[in-house]
């Protein structure tokens, strides 16, 4: 089995005296859809930041493909193929949909640095490969309908899709996911969750997702971690998740993990 | 030293109570109040019309003012404005407390008529008239001195036990912390905010009562009170009360005690500190704003759901094609045909009009596109206008190239300015660069070299290819040549905005979060948008000077820059249009002819009926037919009034200030429509016809499946 795409190891975070995490250790594969799951304050959000850089840890280290990222800003790891979206809604409220993978594209590819074409005029007309990219990734997630729609005027579901696009036109390996389908109907949820599978098998990008809806990550995802209270209580395939006591535990309390035990 | 300590002490206890006002209000509402100086202006001019005009004496009058007064302008001004305040963006938030800066002197001057804009009257003091005297350590104290150190200290007594000791403190303190907790547990925080904003009207006019009969009534004491409340509340990070109120005893301190070494002697050298003391309010915030950074890093990091910064407004159809054309064309050929329809002394106001505009379209760059509110704009501009004329007047370069050099000479100056504030963001940013521009003026315009006592240095106008442009015979050409410049500047605006550095500059503005992840440099994205609206001021600075003769101090003040970017607020910070009516409006209201200020008001009367049309509901005036009936009738308006130029109308000392007020209460109504008077009538339009089409549309699928 070869080397896990996203690593971190030993993960420490306080927020004052609070310990957020205590030692978290989380891997992610390349190709594969990971998931995050554990019950409110169980810091699944504290460390989502850690891997996005939004937040650094008191201790521990974070590595993408054998690179140390402890450190690094969040735009560094968006060049170095790390993209994520996030839980309450975070669109550019002017642009339209394809404006959303027009600067997310352009900026991977370096065309923002060229002020002096952009002041005469130059320099800013798509290129034959940006509109097969987009087109591309409009088709994958299956956002071809809205392309031209300004963001604001859509349900909160095709929003969560569109910043799925926008992270994915930034070519990443690995796109974070933070409560992809928090406020999302079934119908929805399931849009979104195809949206992931298409990606995943057309483009092999990895995902990680945190959830609060168990079932759609035992459903949706290959390997799944469970933290609570800042601690990892499990690890393994959906099935051995099912089956894991300390994760019925921490779920449905003592007595019913007692009742579910045969 | 006795005296100086005591001038010290009298001053900060001045401002120590006004700052008060202005954390308490803050913390309350997160509304950073600008017109807090001119609160406390209305309250010192109301107590000084009862005790001089109405014969009342000190005491009532005091408490007519402070007690009765204040808490009801208070309350009225955060019924109509800061109310809505709250939500809003930082530049809104910014724009409309400043409108109420400028419109409320203009008000008290009309309700009380007994002083007028620029005059300085002393009021009689709460100590008695002339002041009992007495002696403590040598030193004489008059008792209007020490009531106001008394008031002070009262004032920090009483408002302590109002904190602590009161269930109101507790209330307020709860809403203050996090206003939706405090709801759950049934407080009212819209109640807390209202008492807040009484309680701070209060504090503001009890410091100007505390001040007139000592340094006067005038704007410019009330501006300087504004000013050193400002610093003492960064010193106090904004919400402390303590820190705030001692960083204003302390710049008080400084301030007096400056009085004493008005010039250092250093025995080989002698040097003026003249600058100095206007200055220590400044160089403290600056101080305290680059000390602060690094605490509000960490706090940024733990404060993951930071919201957008801009408000989502939905973006209007854009025109597309031929439609998209006709509005540029439009303003062209309207500017392009003004000498055909003014004279000779309108083509030179039109023209000062024209060169502001392509100066305000630094604000369309910074504010606009950047999201930005930087106040040192007006400086920059300075710095191209000085550059330009010293380069052009002593060096004699050629004036074109001497402009070009100004606008280059802002560049790095911008740079630095941005890369010492842009980590602060926002509200901060913005006291940041008021900072800079201050210390500025005070120690780079302000010497003889530059200010030329009052004076300024003379620039003359381009010449090239032959053509005149000059005063006497090329009026027109010089004219012709603005229009064409800023048809030039206002075309790289837009293909600013339309270019990728425009997507990524939006992107930023709408979540930087976002951005960030997307993989944008947010600084880097900051500097661009700073460093290109520095290069526009410096340009629009020189070609302003070269309209007007010559670069002058008193056309770069601070506060006219503030002034300035309320206007173009008003008027659309997102439109190089609304920087173009924005540039002309500003001098039209200008020149010393009184009647022309009647066309201003007949423009914003129409604008505001807009806004009002709006408000009560009827929307006749957005349809195609009504805005195109507007603008006739305005054209009709305009004309008539340019006829009607050689009759003479006296305006009455209160008609002066109607434009004035009508600003003011434009950027009141800015609190309720954010993108400005053009914005909001465009977009009506185009939704309009966006409607329509839609029905359209509809209608016709609707027979097709029949």
């Amino acid at each position: 089995m070869s080397a896990p795409l996203l690593t971190a190891e030993e993960i420490v975070v306080r927020f004052g005296g609070v310990v957020a995490l205590d030692g978290v250790d989380f891997t992610a594969d390349a190709r594969a859809i990971t998931g995050l799951v554990g019950p409110n304050g169980a810091g699944k959000t504290t460390l989502f930041g850690i891997l996005s850089g939004l937040l650094r840890p008191r201790a521990g280290r974070v590595s993408f493909d054998g690179t140390d990222i402890t450190r690094a800003s969040p735009q560094r790891r968006s060049r170095l193929g790390i993209a994520r979206t996030f839980q309450r809604l975070e669109l550019f409220g002017e642009m339209t949909v394809r404006e959303h993978l027009v600067v997310a594209h352009r900026v991977r590819m370096r065309r923002d640095r060229s002020l002096l074409r952009d002041l005469v005029g130059l320099g800013s007309r798509p290129t034959l490969d940006e509109d097969e990219t987009i087109a591309g990734i409009l088709e994958l997630v299956g956002l071809d309908a809205v392309a031209e729609q300004p963001v604001i005027l859509l349900p909160l579901g095709t929003g969560r899709i569109v910043e799925i696009a926008r992270a994915l036109a930034t070519a990443p390996r690995i796109v974070l996911l933070d409560e992809p389908t928090s406020g999302l109907d079934v119908h929805e949820t399931e849009q979104v969750a195809s949206a992931l599978r298409a990606a995943r098998d057309d483009r092999g990008v990895a995902f990680v997702v945190v959830e609060h809806d168990v079932e759609l990550v035992l459903e949706l995802c290959e390997a799944i971690t469970v933290l609570d209270f800042g601690r990892v209580i499990a690890r393994g395939t959906p099935s051995e998740i099912r089956a894991s006591t300390d994760v019925q535990t921490a779920y449905l309390g003592t007595r019913a993990a007692e009742d579910v035990a045969p | 030293m006795g005296p100086y300590i005591l001038s010290g002490l009298v001053l900060g206890s001045i401002s120590a109570v006004s700052v008060l006002g202005l954390v308490l209000t803050y913390s309350s509402s997160r509304v950073f109040n600008f017109a807090h100086g001119a609160m406390a202006y209305f309250i010192a001019v109301l107590y000084w019309w009862l005790t001089d005009d109405q014969g009342w004496s000190v005491w009532p009058a005091a408490i007519v003012s402070v007690l009765v007064v204040a808490p009801l302008l208070g309350l009225f001004l955060w019924a109509i404005v800061f109310r809505r305040l709250t939500h809003a963006t930082p530049v809104v938030r910014f724009v409309s407390t400043v409108g109420l800066w400028v419109a409320i002197p203009a008000l008290a001057r009309i309700i009380f008529p007994i002083i007028s804009a620029g005059s300085d009257v002393q009021t009689r003091g709460l100590g008695g008239t002339p002041p009992g005297q007495f002696d403590v350590l040598g030193v004489t104290v008059n008792w209007n001195q020490a009531t106001v150190i008394i008031g002070a200290a009262a004032v920090a007594v009483g408002f302590t036990i109002l904190m602590r000791f009161t269930p109101l403190g507790l209330m307020t303190r709860a809403a203050v912390d996090s206003p939706r907790v405090a709801a759950i547990a049934g407080i009212n925080p819209s109640a807390i905010t209202a008492i807040s904003w009484m309680l701070g009207t209060m504090l503001a006019g009890l410091a100007g009562v505390l001040l007139s009969p000592l340094l006067g009534i005038s704007e410019i004491q009330f501006t300087l009170l504004l000013v050193v409340s400002l610093a003492a509340a960064v010193l106090g990070r904004m919400t402390s009360i303590p820190l705030a109120f001692g960083g204003a005893m302390a710049i008080g301190m400084i301030q007096g005690l400056s009085e004493k070494w008005e010039s250092a002697n250093l025995g080989f050298v002698e040097f003026s500190l003249d600058g100095f003391k206007p200055s220590v309010p400044f160089v403290l915030m600056l101080i305290a704003l680059l000390a602060y950074q690094g605490l509000r890093r960490e706090q940024f990091e733990v404060d993951l759901r930071a919201g957008p910064t801009e408000e989502e407004v939905a973006p209007a159809a854009r025109l597309t094609g031929w439609k998209a054309a006709i509005g540029p064309i439009a303003v062209a050929l309207v500017l392009l045909s003004v000498p055909i329809w003014l004279n000779d002394f309108w083509i030179g106001v039109v023209s000062q009009g024209v060169a502001l505009g392509v100066l305000f379209l630094t604000f369309t760059v910074v504010t606009g596109e950047g999201g930005m509110v930087s106040l040192a704009q007006v400086s920059l501009a300075g710095i191209g206008a000085f550059t330009a004329a010293k380069l052009a007047t002593d060096a004699e370069w050629p004036v074109w190239l001497a402009l070009l050099a100004g606008g280059a000479v802002a560049v790095p100056i911008g740079l630095l300015l941005a890369g010492l504030t842009l980590r602060l963001g926002g509200l901060y940013l913005a006291l940041g660069t008021l900072a800079f521009s201050q210390l500025l003026r005070f120690t780079v315009f302000g010497r003889d070299d530059f200010d030329n006592f009052g004076s300024g240095v003379a620039i003359d106008r381009p010449e090239f290819l032959g053509i005149d442009f000059s005063i006497s015979g090329g009026r027109d050409n010089f004219y012709y040549l603005l229009v064409i410049v800023f048809m030039v500047a206002a075309l790289v605006v837009v293909n600013l905005r339309r270019s990728t550095t425009g997507l990524v500059l939006t992107a930023m503005r709408s979540s930087e979060q976002a951005a960030a992840t997307t993989g944008i440099s947010i600084l880097r994205s900051k500097l661009i948008a700073f460093g290109t609206s520095a290069f526009i001021a410096g340009l629009g600075g020189g070609l302003f000077a070269v309209s007007f003769g010559r670069a002058t101090n008193v056309s770069f003040e601070v506060l006219v820059g503030i002034v300035w970017l309320a206007i173009v607020v008003t008027w659309g910070v997102r439109s190089v249009l609304g920087a173009l009516m924005a540039g002309i409006l500003y001098v039209v209201v200008s020149p010393p002819t009184d009647k022309l200020s009647f066309i201003f008001v007949i423009i914003v009367v129409f604008a505001m009926m807009g806004e009002t049309a709006r408000l009560i509901g009827s929307k006749a005036i957005y349809t195609a037919r009504g805005a195109l009936l507007g603008v006739g009738v305005l054209a009709v308006g305009i004309t008539a009034i340019v006829l009607l130029l050689p009759v003479e109308i006296e305006l009455s000392e209160k008609a002066k200030e109607v434009p004035t007020l009508l600003f003011g209460l434009g950027a009141v109504f800015l609190a309720r429509q954010p993108r400005g008077v053009l914005f909001d009538v465009m977009n009506r339009i185009r939704l309009r016809q966006l409607q329509r089409e839609r029905q359209l549309a509809d209608g016709a699928t609707a027979e097709a499946a029949t």
